[in-house]
């Protein structure tokens, strides 16, 4: 009697767990399906509605508006975890580029709007701030164009950058055409801030490497706008090739210095023109920019193997149809970023942040967009891009960028030294 | 590479003893601190720019228009908004408030009216070939600007020592209380003087793109803050000691940019702790003020 009672409980409690195993199970499996899915996905970002950004920062900001768009417009992005198109609403704070606003702005986005996915405001300066706390935070930060390198470390899983090498690989190609021309007296002049410092850093060292050693090595403060005097004492160390590497406001200002200075030199090298050539020649004329070399990007170096995206016609031509704006590269930039996010509500399992950046990591080196191929290294930083060196001839049409250097990307021969 | 540095501080220094006089003649006269002045220096370099792109003038005719026009804004304005900050129980903390809030704004409608995007002019405007000057060579535009505001510091000058009008201005940076109770016109005088100092920050607004590679909406703090260390270098309420104040800011940014140039933006600041720690009246001043 006692031991059919004892079989009688165990078989009670065997059921029992049974029942509760699959009861388990099957929230397990049913769990997905019912739960809720958000009725749309935010998108939070900061743009510089003034200040000394606004001119990089606007244009990347309506790029990344156009891509929300023509998601909505087909219903939404397709979002993997609930297996449904969702629609997609950015929120976005102005902070007239400030980093200490940026600072704030950032928190609230993360901590107040709760967003989905976060995406940092133009360069290294704004994105700074970011960094910090979308680790702390936990938050993947989709960085469009904050190439520091100091911004990617082993121990920071939480950022991916969209759209640009790090700024410590961009004088890669730079160095190699210096060195490929036998170019022997070199003066660099950069901005200290991580952009540009980091740019000079590698290009000194690979000079060095090759047995070169730069004549002229300084740094300048951010805010630098006149530049005669810094030209003139460039000049005195006699550089066959000078390189200029600022933002877009100090480029206009060196070019204008240079211009009017009297002073020539065999190659002058800038950065901005290959992302900003409209503005940078509404401001120093096509002749202040002939024979002058920068790092080439689209639209300016079209990317024709697209799998991802509009291609660079079809952007071109939607972007402007609805904008009524000039594409540029910070455009591509800001549209290349929402298809980066896309793709990873596409794949992500969930929306946790973990899963997204796993997704990223999934998805890296696949995707072949108008801006080139989106590859990323186990640290978040773009790899998959490389920027070749190019040089502005005038034609009769105008400008043309011809594209020098290295020997399997080039489109034709540099004029050097510079007429 | 010393003489050209030196050579080119003397011409920025001009520019900007251009740009801190009006500063300090409104100080001096309505003991009150523009916060604006930099953004009504903007101002000048916009309209430089939109004069000769879209009406092609010459910027030295932009220059004697936008005084002319700066000049009957500010005697037109300071009726407006000088009593009322007068009359308040702290004047000069309401009419920083109050300055700040009138740069925000001008800097906000100049983003709204001309875009954020940098603006220059094609600077051979003022010649195509360099200028010679002590062996070196200058831009034309430098030494144009340098000259130009050398003669409207010696056009005030010759106001505030020369002439009947600056002899009272003088008397009214000097007491407003006394001026007021000798029967001077103190309220009109003062209007004239703001209207003097918004003229003279057109008029280096207008050579502000030749001397900072462009104007964009967002320059005004920083010309703030460079006007204010001029005029604190020579000394609050002195014309003559902006004057040096602006030769001593010049040389030693062309200098510092000459041999530290990763060190230029620390200058203005150095300088001003300097003088506010060794000679808190000025370079020229007499005394410690007490306002």
């Amino acid at each position: 009697m006692r031991m059919r009672r004892l079989i009688g409980w165990r078989m009670a409690a065997g059921a029992a767990l049974l029942g509760m195993g699959a009861l388990v199970a099957g929230c397990g499996t049913s769990a997905a399906p019912t739960a809720k899915a958000p009725t749309q996905i935010t998108v939070g970002t900061l743009y510089a509605g003034s200040g000394a950004f606004a001119t990089s920062s606007l244009p990347e900001y309506q790029g990344l508006q156009f891509w929300a768009q023509q998601v909505n417009a087909k219903g939404g992005a397709f979002v993997k975890a609930y297996n449904k198109r969702i629609k997609v609403k950015i929120v976005a704070y102005n902070d007239q580029s400030s980093a200490t606003t940026a600072t704030t702005l950032y928190t609230q986005l993360i901590t107040q709007n709760k967003v989905n996915l976060l995406v940092a405001d133009f360069g290294s300066v704004l994105t700074s701030v970011a960094v910090p706390i979308a680790r702390e935070h936990k938050t993947v930060l989709f960085d469009i164009t904050g190439t520091g390198a100091s911004f990617f470390t082993p121990n920071n899983k939480y950022i991916v950058l969209t759209s640009l090498p790090t700024s410590g690989v961009w004088p890669e190609s730079l160095a190699g055409f210096l060195l490929h021309k036998g170019i022997k007296r070199v003066a660099i002049l950069y901005l200290t801030n991580d952009f540009d410092q980091s740019q000079a850093t590698t290009l000194a060292s690979r000079l060095k490497a090759g047995g070169v050693t730069p004549v002229y090595d300084h740094g300048v403060p951010t805010s630098t706008s006149s530049y005669n005097v810094l030209i003139h004492a460039m000049a005195q160390s006699k550089p066959d090739a000078v390189i200029e590497l600022g933002y877009p406001n100090n480029d206009i200002a060196f070019l204008q210095a240079l211009a009017s200075s009297g002073q020539h030199f065999n190659m002058v090298f800038t950065v901005f023109p290959g992302q900003l050539l409209s503005l940078l020649q509404k401001n120093v004329g096509a002749k202040g920019l002939a024979y002058t070399y920068t790092y080439p990007t689209p639209p300016l170096l079209a990317y024709n193997k697209v799998n991802y995206g509009l291609s660079l016609s079809q952007f071109t031509k939607a972007f402007q149809a609805q904008t009524h704006t000039g594409v540029n590269f910070l455009t591509i930039a800001g549209y290349n970023a929402g298809l980066v996010i896309q793709k990873t509500l596409d794949t992500a399992k969930s929306l946790r942040q973990s899963d997204l950046r796993q997704a990223v990591a999934g998805f890296s080196g696949k995707i072949f967009t108008l801006d080139g191929r989106f590859r990323i290294n186990s640290e978040g930083a773009q790899v998959g891009e490389t920027l070749p060196v190019g040089q502005l001839v005038p034609t009769t049409k105008g400008l043309q960028m011809v594209v020098v250097y290295p020997a399997k990307v080039k489109t034709g021969s540099s004029v050097y030294p510079a007429p | 590479m010393l003489v050209y540095a030196l050579t080119a501080g003397v011409l920025f220094g001009l520019f900007y003893s251009l740009v801190g006089l009006g500063l300090n003649l409104v100080f001096g006269v309505l003991r009150m601190v523009n916060l604006a002045h930099g953004q009504f220096v903007m101002l000048g370099g916009f309209a430089a720019y939109l004069a000769y792109v879209r009406l092609g003038w010459h910027p030295l005719v932009t220059m004697v228009v936008a005084a002319a026009l700066f000049l009957g804004i500010g005697y037109l304005l300071y009726p407006l908004f000088a009593p009322r900050l007068a009359a308040s129980t702290d004047p000069e903390m309401i009419s920083l408030v109050f300055f700040f809030g009138v740069a925000e704004m001008i800097q906000a409608l100049a983003v709204i009216g001309f875009g954020n995007n940098q603006r220059s002019i094609y600077a051979p405007v003022f010649g195509a070939a360099p200028v010679r000057l002590l062996g070196e060579r200058f831009p034309a535009a430098w030494v144009v600007s340098g000259g130009v505001s050398l003669l409207a510091l010696l056009a005030v000058y010759l106001y505030l020592y020369r002439s009947r009008l600056g002899y009272a201005t003088r008397a009214v940076m000097a007491s407003r209380e006394e001026a007021l109770v000798s029967g001077l016109s103190v309220g009109r005088i003062s209007a004239l003087a703001f209207g003097i100092g918004l003229a003279l920050a057109a008029a280096g607004g207008v050579l502000s793109p030749f001397l900072l590679g462009g104007v964009n909406p967002g320059v005004g703090v920083g010309l703030t803050m460079t006007a204010f260390a001029v005029v604190v270098l020579g000394s609050l309420g002195n014309p003559l000691g902006t004057v040096l104040g602006g030769l001593i800011y010049g040389v030693s940014l062309m200098l510092m940019q000459s041999y530290l140039s990763e060190w230029t933006n620390l200058l203005p600041y150095l300088l001003l702790l300097v003088v506010l720690l060794v000679r808190p009246s000025g370079l020229l001043g007499r005394g410690v003020r007490h306002a």
